[in-house]
């Protein structure tokens, strides 16, 4: 548009120009919603509208109390079946924003009389906010670099399988609306230090408010934005707006997160806020010099800045020693110490290291979650660093920081993606410009008909698939419009250059450079289907294994033994299991199967904060029978479930991650558990004969294998062949003594015990004269004659 | 105003020292900072962050036919969150590649070299590309023998 006003086109050409831009930006983005929400059902088309794994389940239900009884209600609820013994406030310990969005669409809706059940609003929650995020991306890129760059970053973080992971239809968890929350919060800062405005910066906090509300995360914005005030003030670029903008950043944004009940008094508390603090008066500081700089001679402002320096920087520390050491603000917290020194969980917090998506990250995570954007997010970290400003730095730092966090865990992967998007959009909008934009120059100079070469330019640019034809609209407002004033003169002056010499580059090289990056773009979204298609969107409560010819079987025993339980246990049945470590689903049906309409409670779920309760538990499924039983009996436990993949040769069933139990239930009991006795001499964990007789007769493996010696799988194998752990199991003839066998599901996937009263195992023996049996009282008056009976009118 | 700040002098004996800043403590030019993220990056994409926490070998082992354990394999196969040392260094050998590549590629307007140059580049650029992204995808194969299959 910049470059059509400079042009002296007649008005009404610009007018039209603007329109036709903005209505591509329009139509873009509306595709990438749809294409990014469409992706995403794959789970809800292949089986049924319903919410994944444990902590979905866990928010669907506090979310359906929510609406049922208000927010207020809910903000008291005292949940009784969750974590048994304890019980759970629920109100104080989550983020409320999930269940507030969604409680708010809900009602919404039905004010509008459109009557659509609440599951069905969760379970569609994260798609459509999919969509939103990539819009704001789109602003946030664009502010960083030019709208083409931000269609392109639009398009690709609506299907970039390293953010479909956490936000798949069904999967109602915070991240799904916190990515987008998180990605508006930058926007509006960005939007807030680039124009100085107080109004930016209050949108920026409340949208930092609505981000503390849905996710935990928010500490990441609470550093990131510190630290990139602080790196402009390194690279001394202060200046009145970002003063005005983080001032009121910081003040609004901290009484904001504080209204939140799980947040509290953290924010002036713990260490992980202090940095945002520190630089807070960093400011003051580095404003006020400014200000007496004007007021005073040079040698005096000098002894005033070394001695008034030293002086403040001394208080400054040593206050923050002594409220630490006071108990006013906390340490690090132990998670956040995991992310520094990654050996920390580890060693300390083995419930924090157990969880698989804490692992480290491995190259295949980087590009089976990313694709070509692994190689484009480097290109555009160097167009970003090439041409520096304020709010660039911004970016750079957020890519740096979010690179780091993303290799120590995997889950982490998530903060990394929207930071790749947006620097690769920045690449390919960069490249293409390059090898487009020319095209546009010599027609420019040839003809003088401009308008028609962006035309032409766009059919040219016609592929049959729908996202590739997105990305290739992004790419042609890319150059519709122009990106900053820097480049501007650059491709200017390069024109100049190049009409001097005979020729550019030729339209060959240029078609085929065209080509082949629409080509990796192909490649791009073909990777993203075939991902999310198969890694990201199965329900998990619902295995999926393909046969030799490629059919698809369904193993629907979680299913099976959930329906079970529901329909076989009473209403107040406790049901242990082991927390699940990895893919957290278990224990989250059985605690609400609301298709059923029946709750069942459970002991220990996926949340990790519970460390001494779910150790006991972890003691229990780790000792003996007998001692086993003494904790059950203490926990008040009914029935007892366990998942057991030797039957079918699933490997995330509970022996493979018997070990963490063993793990935690040492840190809390280090006299009753041993990590080693579980091992071989040889420090192997095995299950076969020469395993250690503690792993061979621990309830855990009692359970798991019981009557399995006498199951011959095929006629290869011996009996009692576990196909998980390609081993005949050690123990085979063994019975139970206080719990015995309440169902075992078609594959053996999951297996449910009764655990017995103690009079139905230990029920003394009395001598055959002392029994007393009970003699029919009563004795029927009726003869045979008259036995026969009628039926009452 | 004056005798406040000039008040811990009067006690204090300002000593005569000449602390000259270092002459290598300057801000860092914009490439020396985008070398030093690229070689991070290279090392956090290759999973060295694993690699120090797990200590996998640097390349596995299997047994052959005959019983013989047969050494360098280079992939872990099945597994997607392990690998070996050297498979992660490849790969984001690969990727680092991938991303000069593209770099190369937007020098085509820096030089106001001939023609023959340009092509050159563009050449050199494609090819890092090209290959970077074929041999991660080989590598994918191998690591996950039913990719973009079914």
């Amino acid at each position: 548009m910049v470059q059509a006003g400079s042009k002296k086109s007649p008005i009404s050409k610009i007018n039209s120009k603007a329109g036709i831009s903005s209505l591509i930006i329009f139509v873009v983005l509306l595709l990438a919603w749809i294409a990014g929400f469409a992706s995403r059902l794959f789970a809800v088309i292949r089986f049924e509208s319903i919410i994944h794994e444990f902590d979905p389940w866990f928010n669907y239900r506090a979310t359906a109390y929510m609406v049922k009884h208000g927010f207020y209600n809910f903000l008291n609820w005292f949940d009784e079946r969750a974590w048994y013994p304890l019980g759970r406030i629920v109100g104080g310990t989550v983020y409320p924003g999930l269940m507030l969005t969604s409680g708010s669409i809900h009602y919404i809706l039905h004010l509008l009389h459109i009557n659509v059940h609440i599951r069905d609003i969760c379970v569609f929650l994260a798609p459509v906010f999919s969509g939103l995020t990539a819009i704001s991306t789109y602003f946030l890129t664009k502010e960083l670099w030019s709208a083409g760059a931000g269609l392109f970053a639009a398009c690709f973080i609506a299907i970039v399988p390293g953010y479909i992971s956490r936000s798949v239809a069904g999967s109602y968890d915070n991240e799904g609306i916190a990515i987008f929350a998180l990605q508006f919060t930058y926007f509006l800062w960005i939007k807030s230090v680039k124009t100085g405005s107080v109004f930016w910066a209050v949108a920026a906090s409340l949208s930092y408010f609505y981000m503390v509300s849905a996710w935990g995360g928010y500490v990441f914005i609470i550093n990131l934005i510190p630290l990139h005030v602080f790196v402009l003030l390194l690279m001394g670029r202060y200046s009145n707006r970002l003063f005005t903008s983080y001032t009121t950043f910081y003040i609004l944004g901290l009484i904001f997160s504080m209204q939140i009940p799980l947040v509290g008094f953290q924010p002036i508390r713990t260490s992980e806020h202090m940095a945002a603090a520190g630089v807070f008066a960093l400011m003051f500081a580095v404003g006020i010099l400014r200000y007496l700089q004007n007021m005073m001679t040079k040698s005096e402002f000098k002894s005033l800045v070394i001695f008034g320096g030293l002086a403040s920087a001394g208080v400054v520390f040593l206050a923050v020693v002594i409220l630490t050491y006071a108990g006013y603000v906390a340490p690090w917290s132990g998670r956040f110490y995991s992310l520094w020194d990654t050996g920390y969980a580890k060693i300390h917090i083995p419930i924090i290291a157990s969880v698989s998506e804490h692992q480290p990250t491995t190259w295949f995570s980087f590009f089976f979650d990313l694709h070509v954007l692994v190689a484009t997010f480097p290109a555009g970290l160097w167009y970003v660093i090439k041409n520096i400003n304020d709010e660039r730095v911004f970016v750079v730092l957020y890519a740096l920081s979010a690179v780091y966090f993303a290799g120590v865990m995997v889950r982490l992967m998530l903060t990394l993606t929207p930071v790749v998007c947006i620097l690769s959009g920045i690449a390919f909008s960069g490249l293409l410009e390059l090898f487009l934009r020319e095209d546009d120059v010599y027609h420019n100079e040839d003809s003088e008909e401009e308008e028609h070469s962006t035309p032409s330019k766009r059919l040219y640019d016609k592929l049959p698939k729908e996202a590739k034809s997105k990305l290739k609209s992004g790419k042609s407002v890319g150059n519709v419009k122009t990106p900053t004033p820097q480049v501007v003169g650059r491709v200017q002056k390069m024109k100049h250059e190049q009409s001097k010499e005979s020729d550019g580059i030729g339209p060959n090289i240029r078609s085929v450079v065209t080509v082949v990056i629409l080509l990796l773009l192909m490649l791009f979204a073909v990777h993203c289907t075939w991902v999310t298609s198969n890694a990201y969107s199965s329900p998990s409560i619902v295995l999926a294994s393909y046969g030799s010819d490629g059919s698809r079987q369904i193993l629907d025993d979680f299913r099976e033994a959930y329906f079970w339980l529901s329909q076989n246990t009473d209403d107040d049945a406790r049901v242990m299991s082991c927390f699940s470590n990895s893919c957290c689903i278990r224990v989250g049906l059985r605690l609400s199967n609301s298709r059923n309409g029946r709750n069942r409670t459970t002991l220990v779920d996926n949340n990790t904060w519970n460390n001494s309760h779910i150790a006991l538990v972890g003691k229990a499924m780790s000792s003996n029978e007998t001692a086993a039983y003494e904790i059950m009996t203490a926990l008040d436990v009914d029935y007892v479930l366990v998942i057991f993949g030797g039957v079918i040769g699933y490997s995330g069933d509970d022996i493979n991650k018997f070990l963490w139990m063993v793990r935690i239930a040492e840190g809390e009991h280090p006299k009753d558990i041993r990590e080693s006795d579980y091992f071989t001499e040889h420090g192997e964990f095995r299950v076969d004969s020469e395993g250690s007789p503690t792993l061979l007769n621990c309830l855990m493996y009692k359970l798991s294998y019981y009557r399995f010696g006498e199951l011959k799988l095929d006629y290869r194998t011996p009996a009692g062949f576990d196909r998980t752990r390609n081993a005949v199991i050690g123990n085979k003839d063994f019975q139970l003594t206080y719990l015995e066998e309440a169902y075992t599901t078609e594959h053996w996937l999951v297996r449910v015990y009764r655990v017995k009263k103690p009079d139905e195992f230990n029920r003394p023996r009395i001598p055959v004269a002392n029994r007393v049996v009970k003699s029919p009282s009563f004795v029927s008056k009726k003869s045979t004659k008259r036995k026969k009976g009628f039926h009452k009118e | 105003m004056e005798q406040f700040f000039t008040l811990p002098f009067a006690v204090l004996e300002v000593p005569h020292l000449k602390i000259k800043r270092p002459s290598w403590l300057n801000q860092p030019s914009a490439m020396a900072m985008f070398s030093i993220v690229l070689a991070s990056y290279f090392l956090v994409t290759g999973g060295i962050i694993y690699d120090v926490i797990v200590e996998p070998p640097s390349v596995g082992s299997t047994t052959g036919e005959h019983g013989h354990s047969r050494p360098y394999v280079a992939f872990m196969p099945y597994r997607v969150n392990g690998q070996y040392i050297m498979e992660g260094l490849a790969s984001s050998f690969l990727f680092s590649l991938g991303g000069l590549g593209f770099i190369v590629l937007d020098h085509i307007h820096t030089t106001t070299t001939p023609k023959l140059n340009r092509l050159l580049i563009t050449a050199v650029g494609f090819i890092c590309v090209l290959v970077s992204f074929f041999t991660t995808w080989i590598f994918m194969r191998m690591k996950l023998p039913g990719y973009l299959q079914s």
